[in-house]
């Protein structure tokens, strides 16, 4: 099986936890190299974030029991990328 | 136990939870230190009791005042906290059991009430001191007057330190606090009876 090697998720967050703990604690699971967590929306209790994560064989299993101990909830898997390289999304007419 | 450990440090560093421990630790042991002086001012003014006596009478009270602040701040932050979670639950559309959200909240309880408990404990255990050295170096009279001057000296660290964290005049706000005590004893004496 393909390794999985780059993950871009769509998820909410509760305010309390920091965003900060939030990116190392998905950045420190085994097989990621690193992880990007952008702030897309925030209100009174909870953060919408857009986080990417890069390595050479990502546990999607283990990343998203991360995110579920760290108290958030995935609402999409918005890029998914696997292989022996990372290939880019390829522009399209209709973008 | 280790992590255990961690967890606990990580928790007494978030602002939130010493803040709401500041206030439960400072507020019951204001109750605890006032309460002391006045039972010890109107023991000491009633007559008829040894120091000993003194002593098993506030630490009766001492019980009762650390059981209060400890279960009513157990109940209240988990009635708050639960609330807080049911929020962000509603928000996030899952539940939170289990997480390490809801097990923070968890400890974070635990200390609050820890704190709360503590306040009145020092509070009302510290100005009857002198009266372990009753009969031995001190007499009641002066017992009473180092418990309410400790139960005083007390309060004034409460005053100075709550002054001191929001940048006031600490020694200002510690004597603001201070002057209670004497007012409680004054007021003591002053009582018909």
């Amino acid at each position: 099986m393909s390794a999985l090697r780059r993950l871009v998720l769509d998820l909410l967050k509760p305010n309390e936890v920091e965003t900060v703990q939030f990116a190392r604690r998905l950045a420190d699971i085994e097989g990621v190299d690193g992880a990007n967590v952008s702030l897309l929306e925030s209100d009174k209790d909870v953060q919408n974030l857009k986080i990417t994560i890069e390595g050479e064989s990502i546990d999607d299993e283990a990343v998203a029991t991360e995110v579920e101990a760290l108290g958030g909830t995935i609402h999409s898997v918005d890029e998914v990328v696997c292989g022996d390289r990372l290939v880019e999304e390829s522009p399209t007419h209709q973008d | 136990m280790t992590s255990r450990l961690a967890f606990l440090r990580e928790l007494l560093r978030d602002e939130e939870v010493r803040s709401i421990s500041r206030r439960y630790f400072i507020s019951n042991g204001f109750d605890g230190t006032l309460t002391s002086i006045g039972i010890i001012v109107g023991s000491f003014l009633g007559g008829n009791q040894t120091g000993m006596e003194i002593i098993r009478v506030v630490a009766g009270g001492t019980v009762g005042l650390a059981a209060s602040g400890v279960w009513s701040v157990w109940e209240i932050e988990r009635a708050e906290k639960l609330a807080e979670l049911q929020r962000v639950e509603d928000r996030l559309l899952i539940g939170l059991e289990g997480t390490e959200l809801h097990e923070r909240k968890s400890d974070a309880r635990k200390v609050n009430a820890v704190m709360s408990g503590l306040g009145p404990t020092l509070g009302m255990l510290l100005p009857i001191v002198p009266y372990f050295f009753v009969g031995a170096v001190l007499s009641l009279l002066w017992a009473t007057v180092l418990g309410v001057l400790i139960g005083v000296g007390l309060l004034f660290v409460f005053g100075a330190y709550m002054g001191n964290i929001s940048d006031q005049n600490w020694v200002i706000a510690g004597l603001r606090t201070g002057l209670v005590g004497l007012v409680v004893g004054g007021i003591n004496i002053v009582l018909p009876g």
